[in-house]
């Protein structure tokens, strides 16, 4: 039995953040799940789906975050809770509904699981998307570690039902991604029928229902004045305090205790950050003169407790307000234990670290001395890296100067030096072929570089359609590569639609990428990358052509295919490797760059590290020696 | 030939000058260079200051009197057409090989009969047409698939490139048909320093060639009159006609040569041979005879393996009259001239002439 269907409440055990946030909304009684996978939030979405049958839930990879969301609204029009998780640029895919929905308002709990990424340590961006709440005029709940992670998610459902609007719950990086002792709680038995009944319409009055919205955020206000969730550690009448939210919360209990400042500062921690709870935080900050504001990327807390101060000036007196805006916390990166004490230190004019100043190059030092120092790159045996080169040996050989536009998955690493700094643009999902699309249309203004949009399979479902209709209708000169590695690979090879199955591993019916392009009316072609030189001939060949073009390369994500069947293993025969002997100049190990190959300084020829080959071959192909072959078979 | 230079320098020097002929010396034989269709290029620079690349490439440096010494033993004695032992006119006996021939089958008959008889075991030979206009070089290992391989379109294809994969194969005993400048790359191949599989070539019979057509350009310009696809055969008919006629499943296409003119590899201007003068064998067309070759036999290999052909009664030989050969032999000075006045013409300079390295005598002729 996984620790998420355990009935036994008050035990506590061992859970990833993102676990504790399902667990909480299994205690809640949900019913319906809807995602688009995204680091940090792909988990919470996976663990539901484990346990999907035995509590009754539906779960599903949606094609985008807006569409997510949208599903799981009808599941809460018709009385049901919903659960939305998804990364930070995902709440900018699903906006536009949000922007709605809550005027027109929701039914059963609707919660939004926001995970933000700081330090952007898998994404394309380190927005907070807290704003949003402020925003949309919505309420948004922190938690600060992983028992708040559940139990604030349990309550979310609460608060939304009860005012009939979709409730943000926004988690970091650290807190999704870590683990950390959660004490359960009762599992409830659900007895809801899903019925629809009443008008759920934005529009037809919408400064009524903006009015309503504004009079439900003062209700949801009350509620969070007396909430548990808010609370206040350290001296009475303390006169400097750290305001916190989130993870700024252990980071900040960490830093007073290692500088000694228990007895002096005192630590007020608010889990309702939007609406605040005004009352709670005036009560607590009657008696002092210093803040110091500890949150993660955006000064948001930030910004409304000075507004709050400037409103309570009379009430509170002159306060000095350190944080991000002072200069004693970046409004950019994650947070930690360190910066937090350096700034306190700062304040306090106290000299004393809260670690050695040279721990970060000690940690270096020792991390160096087992771990290779190796560049981001492709796995062994990744299908991109065949198509990366395909890519450019096709654009050399064309040699009108022509460029890729990136997009957003495995493939981005195609900037750097794992696809050979292909890629010149990357934004958001579908903006490769989007942009491509504008590039493509440039002619009559001298352009004539040609323009290749490469996209993910799951991305091409996800936001690429669109651009990739508006590039026929308007006859862009494109070229849409499609790089189709089977699934959603980055963030662990959830299945969409291309893929045949469902979020619970049911079979579920195709849409197949060639069928949709085929459909808009473009040329499309298929290709395995490892058929490495008809696919360089194939790329060449469409960029002769005209108008938009589609190639798919398609072959299956290795790291799963490696895991599914044994490989064939390959060798390098040394009696064939003619090392610096060989006109190559270690093209395997050094250009071709796969972490699977590497250079036997001893013998100075190549070697296969047979731990690291996932036997994909392509370097056996590319090898002018012919030194690179399976093991077992006839030479 | 130079030492020390690499693919960077074939790049500056040949690629990037337009002067790459689509031999195919150069591919295939490192990991670095690609070529599709007839476009050759370095796709990433190797960082090697010295490579075979360079050394094989028709259009680097090139010694003629010292290549003539490695073929042949002994300096030309014609200074218009090469060294040769015979100069006949020639046709295939099998008259249904004639007709697929551009000319008097004389190539595939001999290629046939090479394969049928042992004397090669793999042939790199160019199927003129294979459902497109690019023709496409193959590896055939049976007399039976010449005939395929018979007649020509006026677009390079890059058969070392095929010669490259076959020696990676660790093919031997092969016989190669090419165009001058990829015989000239073929000789070089075997006269390098470096070990090549080039040497398994035992047979070369080298086509006459006056210039070749870059596929892009001529691809575009027919792709308006015909269906490329459906393309059988492309002929330039004997002076003063001045056209060229594409043969298609649905008809013939004629236009005027000046339309085709434009689309000449550039490379093709700075060409010196125009008779394959580095071939065992050198074959080609009579002008005014539609159904005969040219047959000019030039190494003792070659002529023992004519004498073969002949007795065996594969292709039937008369003799070439003289004003012919005058003829001949005239055509081949006008594009050697030709050639040395648009190289200076690029290098503005009369001491460098590019890649030719031309012995005295032949700098007084033609310079």
């Amino acid at each position: 039995m996984v620790t998420l269907e355990l009935n036994q409440p008050g035990k506590t055990v061992l859970m990833m953040g993102n676990e504790a946030i399902a667990r909480g909304a299994i205690e809640a009684g949900v019913d319906f799940c809807a995602a688009y996978p995204g680091t940090p939030s792909t988990e919470i979405p996976e663990s539901l789906a484990r346990v999907a049958e035995r509590f009754n839930i539906y779960v599903e990879w949606s094609t985008n975050e807006i569409v997510a969301l949208e599903a799981a609204t009808a599941a809460s029009l018709a009385g049901l809770r919903a659960l939305v998780a998804m990364k930070q640029n995902g709440m900018n895919v699903c906006s536009d509904f949000l922007m709605t929905i809550n005027l027109s308002g929701t039914n059963g709990g609707l919660v939004l699981m926001a995970c933000d990424d700081p330090s952007a340590i898998s994404s394309s961006n380190e927005q907070d998307s807290r704003s949003y709440a402020r925003y949309a005029d919505l309420p948004l709940l922190e938690p600060a570690d992983f028992q708040e992670a559940k139990d604030m998610t349990r309550w979310a459902f609460e608060i939304s039902e009860k005012l009939g609007l979709p409730c943000i719950v926004r988690s970091v990086t650290r807190l999704s991604h870590s683990r950390g002792n959660v004490k359960l709680g009762e599992l409830t038995e659900k007895k809801r029928t899903a019925k629809f009944e009443g008008v759920y319409i934005s529009g037809a009055f919408v400064a009524a229902q903006h009015a309503a919205l504004h009079q439900k955020l003062e209700q949801v206000r009350e509620d969070f004045e007396s909430s548990k969730f808010n609370f206040y550690v350290g001296p009475k009448k303390a006169k400097c305090v750290i305001v916190t939210c989130g993870s700024g919360w252990l980071y900040s209990r960490e830093a007073v205790a290692a500088l000694g400042l228990e007895g002096r500062v005192g630590i007020l921690k608010i889990g309702t950050t939007w609406p605040l709870p005004e009352k709670f935080i005036v009560e607590h900050l009657k008696n002092v003169t210093e803040i110091l504001m500890v949150e993660e990327v955006d000064p948001f807390l930030e910004q409304n407790i000075k507004v709050l101060l400037a409103e309570r000036a009379k009430t509170l007196g002159p306060i000095e307000v350190y944080g991000a805006k002072s200069g004693h916390r970046p409004p950019y990166g994650e947070m930690n234990q360190d910066k937090v004490a350096k700034a306190l230190a700062s304040i306090k004019g106290l000299k004393t670290k809260a670690r050695d100043g040279k721990y970060v190059e000690k940690a270096k030092e020792l991390l160096l001395s087992y771990i290779p120092i190796r560049m981001p790159t492709f796995c062994t045996g990744c299908p991109h890296r065949a198509s990366m080169w395909a890519i450019k040996a096709a654009l050399k050989l064309d040699g009108r100067d022509g460029f890729v536009t990136g997009d957003i998955g495995c493939y981005s690493l195609g900037a750097g030096p794992a696809g050979y700094f292909q890629l010149k643009t990357i934004q958001c999902m579908g903006a490769g072929i989007g942009m491509a699309t504008g590039f493509g249309k440039l002619d009559k203004f001298g352009f004539n570089q040609p323009v290749i949009a490469v996209c993910g399979d799951s991305t091409f479902y996800h936001a690429a359609i669109p651009a990739l209709i508006n590039a026929r209708v308007n006859n862009s000169n494109v070229l849409m590569v499609v790089l189709d590695n089977g699934g959603t690979a980055m963030t662990g090879f959830q299945p969409h639609p291309g893929s045949g199955c469902d979020a619970c591993g049911r079979p579920a019916p195709t849409v197949e990428i060639e069928n949709i392009c085929k459909a808009i009316g473009v040329e499309v072609r298929v290709r395995d990358p490892f058929e490495i030189s008809q696919a360089i001939h194939d790329i060449y060949e469409l960029l002769q052509g005209e108008g938009t073009r589609v190639m798919i390369f398609r072959r299956r994500c290795f790291r799963i295919e490696a895991k599914e069947k044994l490989q064939q293993k390959y060798f390098v025969d040394q009696s064939k490797c003619i090392g610096d002997d060989c006109g190559c100049a270690r093209f395997c190990s050094r250009v071709f760059n796969c972490p699977g190959i590497i250079w036997d300084a001893e013998a100075q020829k190549a070697k296969i590290d047979e731990m690291v080959c996932t036997g994909c071959g392509v370097c056996a192909t590319l090898c002018p020696g012919g030194a690179i072959m399976v093991r077992g078979a006839a030479s | 030939m130079e030492a020390g230079k690499g693919s960077s320098d074939l790049e500056q020097e040949v690629l990037s000058q337009g002067l790459c002929t689509s031999c195919g010396a150069c591919v295939d034989i490192c990991p670095y260079i690609k070529v599709v269709k007839d476009k050759v290029a370095v796709i990433e620079p190797c960082g090697l200051t010295e490579g075979k690349c360079y050394d094989f490439c028709p259009r680097t440096p090139t010694d003629i009197a010292a290549l003539d010494k490695s073929v042949f033993g002994k300096p030309r004695a014609d200074s218009s057409l090469g060294s040769y032992i015979s100069i006949e006119m020639a046709q295939a006996k099998d008259s249904e090989l004639r007709c697929r021939a551009q000319y008097g089958g004389v190539v595939s008959a001999l290629m046939k009969y090479a394969m049928d008889t042992g004397e090669i075991s793999n042939a790199v030979l160019t199927k003129p047409f294979d459902g497109a206009l690019m023709p496409s070089s193959l590896v055939v290992e049976e007399g039976s698939e010449v005939r395929e391989c018979a007649g020509s379109n006026y677009i390079a294809s890059a058969t070392l490139a095929k010669l490259n994969e076959a020696t990676k194969q660790n093919r031997k005993s092969i016989g190669l048909v090419g165009i001058p400048c990829q015989v000239l790359a073929l000789r070089k191949m075997q006269a390098a320093k470096h070990e090549t599989g080039a040497r398994g070539v035992k047979l070369v019979i080298g086509l006459f060639c006056t210039w070749a057509l870059s596929y892009k350009g001529f691809y575009e310009f027919l792709k308006g009159k015909v269906d490329p696809s459906q393309i059988r055969r492309i002929d330039i008919p004997p002076p003063p006609a001045n056209i060229m006629v594409v043969e298609t499943a649905t008809g013939d296409v004629r236009f005027s040569l000046d339309e085709v003119r434009k689309f000449i590899k550039p490379t093709c201007n700075v060409c010196y041979d125009m008779t394959s003068e580095f071939a065992d064998i050198s074959v080609g067309m009579v002008e005014g005879i539609q159904d005969w070759n040219t047959l000019i036999v030039r190494t003792p290999a070659g002529k023992k393996f004519i004498d073969k052909a002949k007795k065996a009664g594969v292709i039937n030989t008369v003799p070439l009259e003289q004003t012919r050969l005058e003829h001949l032999k005239e055509a081949s000075s006008i594009k050697k001239k030709r050639a040395v006045d648009a190289i200076r013409k690029r290098t503005n300079d009369k001491g460098n002439l590019l890649y030719l390295r031309l012995s005295a005598q032949d700098k007084k002729k033609f310079l």
